[in-house]
């Protein structure tokens, strides 16, 4: 009796082969020396023929069942490996705090478990692949790369190179490229499970970073626009201080007796328009700037086109005294949801071209109708129209039309109308008009306008 | 008949050669004027010398501007006339909600330094004189004992509101009146938020009594801050 424990000693130790073989070893053995006549294979008896065959599907049920324990308890120590691996990695990449550092576990972990050569791609702000290691392959990804980007998707490429999408809880957040080596065994299932979850871990870890950077960028721009703001309004209030002495001055050298001659109170008048102009010049590159920033918010509220024009209008008087005004408006026009104070300085903006830009008794006609999902509100006139090519290079910061012609100004004009009507959700439009002159359509947005209920009073 | 005294106007304002052109523009105007550069110095002369007008810069050294306003209206109802460099409609709406009456911005020449003086001055003089209740603007005729309004000889109707609100303007005609104010006198404290209501009735208000509704001459829009009557 033995035998059955040799059987399950060897199935133990050296697994089914050898179990199998020393079952029938020993079914063997026990022929030769014990069962007579000794030392033949013969038997006298054939009762003992018997006995061999329930010794031997003992002794191959022992070491079937020891070989399977055996690979259980393969198995069992391989996922402690396995979790013991996975357990470094994420305590490693939890304390991880940049992409370098990922990148370097990413590299270890695949070099010490898959015995492969492992680089990173990771998306850069513009969202292109970038490799993350190494400086001399710095080119381009290759097609594959991009694909497992999109997709998702494992690949694998002809020349050995698997790549694995790394995926965060929200996204991909990279590409993992792992080079074989002869040693690498990543196509066993558990194997392969291995990778995919040190392909989660590295995408977990590139998203909590991705999400650090945001919530730091957020707090740094919240910072600057305070700064900003409060430079702005510095600004604002110390250009203008001097700019009133100046014009304020001016005008008193006018009325302080003695009077002036024609030409030096001519003299003394141009201080005080040039003052009053850079002043407003001042007011709209600040504009612009907190335009350009985004740090402009609009305060929209519900307004009767009627008054935005009203307003407009009284804001360029000065400029107005030697053009015609034609009013379009009609009075059951619907209301529309605008900043007031923008508004106003957008329309002004496009009446004050139009006198500037058109020969004293020219027409200057102002309508507004509502079109479709619009309101259109057009400042024409019939003076000599656009400079030939495409208007919306007029909008820029700077350009001015007929730069030759001698009219003063500095190109802001239209860049502020256009701005401020892009952050209504409008659009700029600006032709030649088919008789003569040029024409500016504000496109507005329409929306519902809040009923006005009469109270009873 | 005896010739009134000179106004007496206090003008707190820090800039030296800001304050300079004033004060010599409002002598030319035959005011007597009394300089101040501080919030702290400002009130001291307006509560001593009791003047016509207060002309007050609101971005001062020592403190806010707005405190000033607040402090001066305890006691004193005199016309405030606000200066102000900020770019944003938020602190002129502070200052005129407190119960400032006008407002500047800066860069401003003399000319409408003057023209917003006067009118302030003439409303004081018009509350001393004996209150009329006629007044002309353009072609319209408003008849506050009579609760009557005609534009060229001929009657206009009105709605209440419409009525309420004109005979506000008339009263305060030259004054800035803010959103908040006129919607809190018409429609009452519960309102305060409603400045499309107001605007609506203002729009028709100026189609009856405008000639050029969309180019008002008389009911003026002051942008994001409120409305004006001039006479």
């Amino acid at each position: 009796m033995l035998f059955p424990l040799a059987v399950l000693f060897s199935a133990i130790r050296l697994g089914r082969g050898p179990a199998v073989f020393a079952a029938l070893l020993s079914v063997v053995l026990f022929d030769v020396f014990f069962v007579p006549p000794r030392f033949t294979l013969g038997v006298n008896d054939l009762q003992y023929l018997l006995t061999f065959g329930v010794l031997l599907v003992v002794a191959l049920i022992t070491a079937e069942l020891a070989a399977g324990l055996r690979t259980q308890r393969d198995v069992a120590k391989e996922h402690g490996e396995q979790a013991g691996a996975l357990y470094a990695v994420a305590r490693e990449l939890s304390a991880a705090l940049t992409v370098e550092q990922v990148s370097e576990v990413a590299a270890r972990t695949v070099r010490e478990v898959f015995g492969a050569r492992a680089r990173l791609w990771l998306p850069d702000d513009d969202g292109r692949l970038k490799s993350v290691d190494d400086a001399d392959c710095d080119g381009p990804p290759d097609a594959r790369v991009c694909e497992v980007w999109q997709s998702g998707r494992a690949e694998g490429s002809s020349d050995g190179t698997l790549y694995v999408p790394l995926p965060g809880p929200m996204r991909v957040r990279g590409v993992l490229a792992l080079r074989r080596a002869d040693s690498t065994d990543v196509d066993a299932p558990e194997r392969r499970r291995l990778l995919d979850a040190l392909a989660s871990l590295l995408g977990i870890a590139l998203e909590r970073m991705h999400y650090v950077t945001v919530a730091q960028r957020t707090g740094i721009e919240i910072e600057t626009e305070r700064t900003r703001n409060a430079l702005l309004a510095a600004l604002s209030h110390d250009l203008r201080t001097p700019l009133t002495a100046i014009a304020g001055l001016a005008d008193t050298i006018a009325l302080t007796p003695p009077l002036l001659s024609a030409e030096q109170s001519e003299l003394v008048s141009a201080i005080r328009v040039e003052a009053l102009r850079t002043g407003t010049l001042v007011h709209n590159l600040l504009d612009l700037a907190r335009f350009e920033a985004g740090g402009l918010r609009l305060r929209r509220e519900w307004l009767p086109v009627d008054e935005i024009v009203g307003a407009s209008l009284q804001a360029c008087t000065s400029v107005l005294t030697r053009h015609r005004l034609e009013l379009d408006l009609p009075a059951n026009l619907q209301m529309i949801e605008v900043d007031a104070v923008l508004m106003e300085r957008a329309l002004g903006n496009l009446v004050e071209n139009a006198a500037k830009y058109t020969p004293a008794g020219s027409t200057i006609a102002i309508s507004a109708r509502a079109a479709g999902e619009h309101m259109e509100v057009s400042v024409c006139d019939d003076g000599p129209g656009l400079p030939d090519g495409p208007a919306e290079d007029l909008f820029g910061r700077f350009v001015r039309g007929r730069a030759a012609s001698g009219v003063s100004g500095t190109g802001l004009g239209l860049a502020i109308v256009d701005a401020v009507v892009r952050a209504h959700g409008g659009r700029l439009r600006a032709a030649n008009r088919a008789q003569a002159g040029a024409c500016f359509t504000l496109e507005l947005p329409l929306g519902s306008p809040p009923l006005v209920e009469e109270p009873v009073a | 008949m005896s010739r009134s005294p000179d106004p007496v106007v206090v003008v707190v304002e820090d800039e030296q050669q800001i304050r300079r052109f004033i004060c010599s523009a409002l002598q030319a105007g035959d005011c007597h004027v009394i300089e101040a550069e501080t919030t702290a110095r400002g009130l001291i002369e307006t509560q001593s010398r009791k003047p016509d007008l207060l002309i007050l810069d609101l971005g001062l050294p020592d403190g806010d501007g707005l405190e000033v306003i607040r402090r001066v209206r305890e006691w004193s109802a005199l016309p405030i006339l606000v200066l102000s460099a900020r770019a944003g409609e938020g602190d002129k709406v502070a200052a005129l909600d407190l119960g400032a009456d006008d407002y500047l911005t800066k860069p401003f020449g003399v000319a409408e330094l003057m023209a917003r003086v006067r009118a302030l001055l003439r409303r004081t003089a018009l509350a001393r004189g004996v209150e009329s209740a006629l007044v002309r603007f353009g072609t319209v005729e408003v008849d506050l004992a009579g609760r009557n309004v005609t534009r060229d000889g001929e009657t206009v109707h009105l709605t209440p509101i419409e009525y309420k609100l004109l005979a506000h303007l008339v009263a305060n005609a030259g004054r800035v009146l803010t959103h908040r104010r006129l919607l809190a006198e018409i429609w009452g404290p519960n309102h305060v938020e409603h400045v499309h209501y107001l605007r609506v009735h203002m729009a028709s208000l100026r189609r009856k009594l405008e000639p050029t509704p969309a180019f008002p001459a008389h009911i003026r829009t002051e942008t994001g801050v409120g409305y004006r009557l001039v006479l």
